[in-house]
């Protein structure tokens, strides 16, 4: 709305506290952090043994008839858990919350614009979990397993495509949080969500091998391009790995463009309404 | 208009009812209390279910892909999750939003449960009904009986009653445990996360054949949080494995009296514990 | 105060046969984790379970008839709510004895609720999402009661507190003073024979105050019901209680009715004498006489065991003309003011 009052300078520096809102707000939950922490290393630890169990022999095969062995098949699902972790944390930022007790028409009224605060609010609650993932990875790798990435490409690749996974990450969840303008109600709306996004972004069993029409749906989704792609380049499973991430920014820009028609939509409604 | 003033005597006007009746009134009031609020009765029942169904997802997807895992078909295991499932949500339908105790006891709310004439539990479960548990319990069910219908099993009154009471016990074995660790909130401990940890044990691990993981953790799931009890050990009992377990067979078999054993237990410590509550200093 | 003491340990052991309320030697510690401050403070605190105790009763007698209106005093923090949380079954004593309508509260929780109402002033006891019409109705059905009893009772207290208005919004929705009323009538629904009241007054305007003294007082009039109130109210007191206990740290420190107690603790009346027009004040001159002049009347303070009120009025109409002369007794506010100020509290 008003964001052009602003310089750019100006604005960054209005990005960077409402991101650091967050942080502090997230800190104040450290015990709980710690506790969803140790259920991290659980369910890695879980996954790990049902593969174990399911694999009948060393090696399966993948659907379009590419192999793949056991340690890397842990490996793909201990590296998709904690990258989940920490693309999902579980306080969100609060909009639901917000715009039940009216307090969004103080968010609407800061001179920046409400997706942007949104964002950068929710970039905030991830980097807040940071420090606890830097400090569970080993473990994680411990309990679970890892390999290498499958090239030096691979890992640059996979390093890079992380931005706009985390970039689809939060605007799809952006997307579904500003539902609450017209619903008025997120706890149901947001545990499916998160539910139907896992299982898509192939957080808990890679895209190969689901079957043929799941597969085909889930890559029609966005949320393959959170968790599934990053990974699948790593690995170098993924086909080209320039075209990968192409298809990754094309997400981003459409979803963002969504989330602008619903912003101007909800802004509007509140307007009506008067919050 | 004026009315007549009272004179109430000596005797007061209540009497003592049986706690099925309180229970029920009380499930009554929280249920009219959660319709005050227009929520979506579907949507909040649908992410019951989606909570639930995305962990089913998981191992539909494997098993289809691989067969089996250790030996279970896919019926097999859906059978196991469907117990489990369902088991627990019997025991979230009517206890309710219980996470919250641990603030309900430090903020002195608690109060009010102990000056009704009526169990202090029933209250506190029907502090509030939670209108996703439904959505629980709705996946347990149809994931239950579809897997039951395609399982080799011989149903016949006796199996059917056996898998009955092994739901039911099942439930009151997550209640029990989970009332037993909500006790020690009294003593102005925080339970909640061992509240949670323990949900996630059994949500994560409760509906695989628990022969899949190490000995250890096979042995920490059946004695020290009794979770085979739940639904695989019946399960096993009724696909015909109960001779090859890591148990004796008449162990698997008697999993239904674990449950009223487990509630008899959490009873005595809920008492023990209730002595001990401090209300709040305002 | 060892003199009432023994009066009230007297009391006890012949065990009144109107008693409604039995307590004695009453104690109750709370036991509080010493926390550690510092690095690593919260992680220490949970290993080593040192404590500290706070004694917040401290060994406490007494004895309420069937049909009293008992005004239960004391500064904050003095144990009075731990008193009553002790009588309502919530909180178990440490030591000591405690009896309620022939029941241990702690021993037999739910027996002990059927005899009793309670309304704390902080926190209500209705369902929070429901009118109060509903609330009413569900506690009908959890004690059982009578529905012509039942319907007696609500249209009595519709009336007498005033509760139509609101009676069908969401407890939620409700002023302070409405939601007490509305606890009132909850509590008082099932015909209890002794209500407990934890400053149900706190933070209401006068209006509500008012139309809440006169639910209470017709209750304990009609109804027949005993009334423990604390309160910080002394309006309430005066307006409503013929018995207070002041206590004080744990320990009884008056137990009597409101007279005695102001002439136990304020030897002091005044006497406000208003001059006549262009009549000036030139004193009385007798000893132990404080004087204070102010613009339209002069206030003289004299104990009245020193000296005589017809002798002052005497020397004061010897020297001046009056309008008016009054004898002020002293209000209930500034005795317990100064009670707790001798103590070293308030
Ligand atoms: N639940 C509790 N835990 C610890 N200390 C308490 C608790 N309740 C009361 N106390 C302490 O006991 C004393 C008496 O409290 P209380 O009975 O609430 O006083 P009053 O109601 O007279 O203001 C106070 O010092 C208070 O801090
Ligand atoms: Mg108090």
């Amino acid at each position: 709305m008003s964001g052009s009052a602003l310089t750019v300078r100006q604005r960054l520096a209005a990005y960077a506290g409402l991101a650091k809102i967050q942080i502090s707000a997230q800190t104040i939950y450290r015990s709980n952090y710690l506790v969803s922490l140790l259920g991290l290393l659980f369910k890695v630890y879980l996954l790990k043994e049902v593969w174990v169990a399911a694999y009948p022999h060393s090696r399966a095969t993948m659907g379009h008839g590419q192999q793949i062995s056991l340690s890397a098949q842990i490996a793909y699902s201990t590296l998709a858990s904690v990258q989940y972790f920490v693309f999902n944390p579980w306080t969100l930022s609060g909009i639901p919350e917000r715009v039940r007790n009216g307090q969004v028409a103080v968010d609407l009224a800061r001179p920046v614009r409400y997706t942007a605060q949104m964002t950068f609010g929710q970039a905030g609650v991830m980097i807040a979990g940071l420090p606890f993932v830097i400090v569970a990875l080993p473990f994680a790798i411990l309990v679970g397993g890892a390999e290498a990435p499958a090239s030096a490409g691979a890992g640059l690749g996979y390093a890079v495509s992380l931005v706009p996974a985390f970039l689809i990450t939060l605007l799809t969840g952006s997307i579904v949080g500003i539902t609450a303008f017209w619903t008025l109600e997120t706890d149901g709306t947001s545990i499916i969500y998160r539910m139907v996004a896992q299982f898509f972004a192939g957080a808990l069993v890679p895209l190969w091998f689901m079957p043929g029409w799941l597969e085909t749906l889930a890559s029609w989704l966005p949320f393959q391009a959170t968790t599934y792609t990053p990974i699948a380049i790593y690995m170098g499973k993924s086909g080209s790995v320039v075209s990968t991430i192409g298809l990754q920014c094309v997400w981003v820009v459409v979803l963002w463009l969504i989330l602008r028609l619903l912003a101007v939509r909800a802004l509007r409604r509140v307007a009506l309404q008067g919050g | 208009m004026t009315t007549e003033p009272r004179d109430f005597g000596r005797e007061p006007a209540g009497r003592l009812i049986p706690w099925w009746r309180s229970y029920l009134v009380l499930l009554g009031a929280a249920w009219r209390s959660q319709f005050q609020y227009r929520a979506n009765l579907f949507i909040m029942i649908l992410s019951g279910v989606a909570w639930q169904g995305v962990g089913f997802a998981f191992i539909w997807v494997v098993v289809a892909k691989f067969g089996t895992i250790g030996g279970w078909s896919l019926s097999e295991i859906a059978f196991i999750y469907g117990i489990r499932l369902t088991a627990h949500g019997l025991f979230v339908v009517v206890s309710g939003r219980i996470f919250v105790l641990d603030t309900v006891i430090q903020e002195g709310e608690f109060d009010r449960y102990l000056v009704r004439p009526a169990g202090a539990l029933a209250q506190l479960w029907n502090r509030q009904f939670y209108l996703p548990h439904l959505g629980d319990l709705l996946s347990g069910l149809v994931i239950l009986i579809a897997a039951a219908t395609e399982i080799p099993a011989d149903w016949n009154v006796l199996t059917v009653g056996f898998l009955l009471l092994a739901v039911l016990s099942g439930g009151m074995i997550e209640g029990a445990l989970q009332v037993i660790a909500a006790s020690f909130a009294f003593r102005t401990m925080n339970t909640r996360q061992i509240r949670g940890m323990m949900d996630d044990i059994f949500s994560n691990f409760g509906g695989y054949p628990i022969t899949i993981f190490p000995i250890a953790i096979r042995l920490i799931l059946t004695f020290v949080i009794p979770l085979a009890f739940v639904a695989f050990f019946p399960s096993a009992v009724l696909t015909g494995r109960s001779g090859g377990l890591y148990v004796p067979e008449w162990l698997a078999l008697m999993s239904p009296l674990a449950g009223p054993l487990l509630v008899l237990l959490a009873r005595e410590v809920w008492r023990s514990q209730l002595k001990h509550y401090k209300s709040s200093g305002s | 105060m060892t003199g009432l003491m023994a009066y009230v340990g007297a009391r006890l052991e012949v065990v009144d046969p109107l008693g409604i309320i039995h307590v004695s030697e009453l104690v109750k510690d709370f036991r509080r984790p010493k926390r550690i401050k510092g690095a690593l403070g919260g992680l220490r605190t949970l290993v080593t379970r040192e404590s500290v105790i706070k004694r917040a009763v401290d060994g406490i007698d007494f004895t309420v008839d069937e049909g009293e209106f008992l005004g239960y005093l004391g500064p904050n923090g003095a144990g009075k709510s731990t008193t009553i949380k002790m009588m309502t079954g919530i909180l178990q004593p440490t030591s000591g004895k405690i009896e309620v309508a022939g029941i241990v509260p702690w021993r037999e929780r739910q027996r002990n609720a059927l005899n009793i109402g309670v309304v704390f002033g902080q926190k209500s006891q209705l369902w929070w999402d429901l009118p109060l019409r509903e609330s009413l109705q569900i506690i009908g059905k959890l004690y059982a009661i009578d529905p012509a009893r039942h319907r007696a009772n609500v249209d009595w207290f519709v009336e007498l507190l005033d509760l139509d208005p609101f009676f069908d919004t969401p407890v939620r929705q409700l002023s302070l003073g409405q939601r007490v009323r509305g606890d009132l009538a909850a509590a008082m629904l099932p015909e209890p024979r002794i209500l407990f009241l934890d400053e149900p007054t706190i933070g209401l305007d006068v209006v509500a105050k008012e139309r809440i003294r006169g639910f209470l007082s017709a209750l304990n009039r009609e109804a027949g019901t005993t009334v423990v109130l604390t309160t910080h109210d002394l309006d309430d007191v005066e307006r409503l209680c013929r018995r207070i206990i002041l206590i004080d740290g744990g320990k009884v420190t008056y137990d009597g009715d409101v007279e005695s107690l102001k002439s136990r603790f304020v030897q002091q009346r005044r006497l406000v004498v208003k001059l006549a027009a262009g009549v000036e004040w030139r004193g009385v001159g007798i000893p132990g006489v404080a004087e204070s002049i102010g613009d339209e009347a002069v206030e003289l303070a004299f104990d009245p065991a020193e000296i005589q009120v017809s002798e002052l009025i005497t020397a004061v109409l010897a020297d001046h003309q009056l309008t008016d002369v009054a004898i002020v007794e002293p209000e209930l506010e500034n005795v317990v003011h100064r009670i707790y100020a001798s103590a070293g509290m308030a």
